[in-house]
């Protein structure tokens, strides 16, 4: 992948662009051979709170060494304990299906609101003995989903509930060593929601990103900065494909153009960036992939002209890798989108530190975000802790680094939606700083 | 209204044994295709099929064995999770897998199963619920 650079007046200088040694993870998020027999939620479930509790339970002794541990059916009253379980969050204003069978008319407007909080909602913890509703004022509902999964130091009161006095989480999982810092700058650009197909894709604002990055654009100095680029990822909802011709019916001849059309385009796109470089692509919730999490790849025949290139690989939702021993975990932004509609948080970056902390990935899934029935397994569990944390699809960029208690150091990532922002992410792998890349089109800036 | 003819009510008939109390353990053991359920069932004159009532005691199992009987305390078992969706085998590998000790001669009586005496491969509900 050679750049020709034009100096002026001299004779061309080649630029080489540089290389990253790639390990794709996502064995654990894609379906192979698994059948559907009709099982529901609940193997997820036990699997989630048995791996979870027994490292709870392991680092218990450390928190609170004196305190007995008990099941919950095991709680006695006015008795300091610990328990561990999942937590539920009853709440008020969420949507339930049965709404729409009930005879009398609801307080719950039709109209869903963007956020679900609501001060009456409380938390409930549960095993697989029984439930106890939380009581004490240590936890804010608002600052926890259902699904996680907790150890609770407390005593149960007359009223039957467990008063809350302290809790823990498990914390930042252990993360491997990161490679000693090389001298050279290798960076990596991260793009999401370039929703072609849709009113607000700008085409030459793509055209621009991607000329830029193939070293197509600008003097030498530019280009040599496009010359270290050593990946591309696109972390979902690149095609947008209008709503109203999915409604069931048998698409008109002229329609099925406009369905294509996105998708064609895209790869087109994609032909190019995959002639330059490493190119990943994640399904995210408006592309034609699967709706429920792990969303699979995207098909490779829906790019013959980019799959054409090995340098092409179409990931899964959410995608795992190493590029140069360093890991990253990013998904195409569902599950932070549902933590923001159910949860509280002061930006979308402390959302995501409460993902690691509880060391799950999508911690409302399978309760109100799609999931594939597993039933042997949780794979949204995180075990190592990544160095490069992305979500996709955020309404603005944000970045910050995260410290654990443990020595872990974590860059979390928001990406832009591409299509309203023209902000793409570049991430230099060398001492994990992130900074915008920024493309308009507009002649008055 | 008064107790009446409690001897009336239940028509109490001493029929002709078909295996016999003393019988009746190894009767109870062996599959009889006739009976459709166990218990009182439809076109049964008895309330309680004299095979059935042993001992002085209500026997509630249906034709299965001992090993069925282990079975189904596994798949009832909550330590290894939720059994419905899973056949017995694939709920065994799960708990071997996350370290729970499932007994392991049942994994023998699982991946062994062939022929009429086989126990249910599936779980207790499956089908059912």
């Amino acid at each position: 992948m050679k750049v020709d650079v034009e100096m002026g007046g001299g004779s061309p200088k080649l630029l080489e662009r540089k290389q990253a040694v790639y390990r794709n993870l996502d064995e654990g998020y894609e379906i192979h051979g698994e059948k559907y027999k009709g099982q529901q939620y609940s193997h997820i479930y036990f699997t989630r709170l048995h791996y979870m509790r027994n490292l709870l339970y392991s680092l218990v002794p450390k928190w609170k060494p004196n305190l007995p541990v008990n099941t919950v059916l095991g709680l006695e009253e006015e008795k300091e304990c610990i328990i561990a379980g999942t937590m539920y969050k009853h709440m008020k204003l969420k949507p339930s299906i049965l709404d729409e069978y009930s005879k009398e008319r609801s307080k719950v407007p039709l109209v869903k609101p963007h956020n679900f909080v609501h001060p009456d909602d409380h938390l409930i913890l549960e095993d697989e003995s029984g439930r106890v509703k939380l009581a004490g004022s240590l936890l804010d509902p608002s600052a926890f989903v259902t699904g996680i999964v907790v150890a609770l130091h407390g005593k149960e009161t007359s009223e039957g509930k467990f008063f809350v006095l302290d809790m823990l989480e498990a914390g930042l999982p252990p993360q491997i060593e990161q490679p000693p810092s090389s001298t050279e700058d290798k960076y990596v650009v991260f793009v999401s929601g370039l929703s072609i197909g849709s009113s607000t894709f700008n085409p030459l604002q793509f055209q621009l990103l991607v000329d830029h990055i193939t070293g197509h654009l600008g003097d030498e100095n530019e280009q040599t900065i496009a010359s270290q680029i050593v990946h591309f990822i696109i972390a979902g909802n690149s095609v947008q494909i209008l709503q109203g011709l999915l409604n069931g019916q048998t698409i008109a001849p002229r329609d099925q153009a406009a369905l294509t059309e996105p998708i064609k385009e895209l790869d087109i796109l994609l032909n190019q960036l995959a002639a330059a470089m490493p190119v990943d692509i994640m399904p995210g919730p408006s592309d034609p992939a699967n709706f429920s999490l792990p969303q699979q790849p995207l098909n490779r025949c829906l790019f013959p002209g980019a799959s054409a290139y090995n340098t092409f690989i179409s990931c899964t939702n959410p995608h795992q890798f190493e590029l140069d021993d360093i890991r990253f975990l990013g998904t195409s932004g569902q599950n932070i989108d549902d933590l923001f509609k159910y949860s509280e948080a002061k930006n979308k970056l402390e959302f995501m530190e409460r993902t690691l902390r509880w060391r799950h990935l999508v911690p409302t899934a399978p309760n109100t975000l799609g999931c594939y029935p597993f039933t042997d397994k949780d794979p949204f569990l995180i075990e190592s802790c990544p160095h490069v944390y992305f979500v996709g699809n955020q309404d603005k960029f944000e970045t910050t680094l995260l410290r654990g208690s443990d020595n872990q150091s974590v860059r979390l990532i928001c990406i832009p939606k591409f299509c309203e922002t023209g902000v793409a992410v570049m991430l230099n792998l060398r001492n994990l700083e992130c900074h915008p890349l920024c493309f308009s089109t507009s002649l008055n800036v | 209204m008064a107790s009446g003819d409690i001897r009336g009510f239940y028509r109490q008939k001493k029929k002709q044994q078909k295996g016999g109390i003393t019988k009746s353990v190894s009767a109870s053991k062996k599959k009889k295709p006739s009976k459709s359920g166990g218990g009182a069932t439809l076109g049964a004159t008895d309330p309680q099929t004299p095979a059935l009532f042993a001992h002085s005691a209500f026997d509630l199992t249906d034709d299965y064995g001992e090993d069925e009987e282990r079975l189904r305390q596994f798949d009832t078992d909550m330590r290894y999770g939720p059994c419905i969706g899973l056949t017995r085998l694939q709920r065994w590998e799960r708990a071997f897998s996350m370290g729970l000790h499932p007994p392991a001669d049942l994994r023998n009586l699982l991946s062994c199963a062939s022929g009429p005496k086989s126990p249910d491969l599936e779980c207790l509900w499956e089908g059912r619920v």
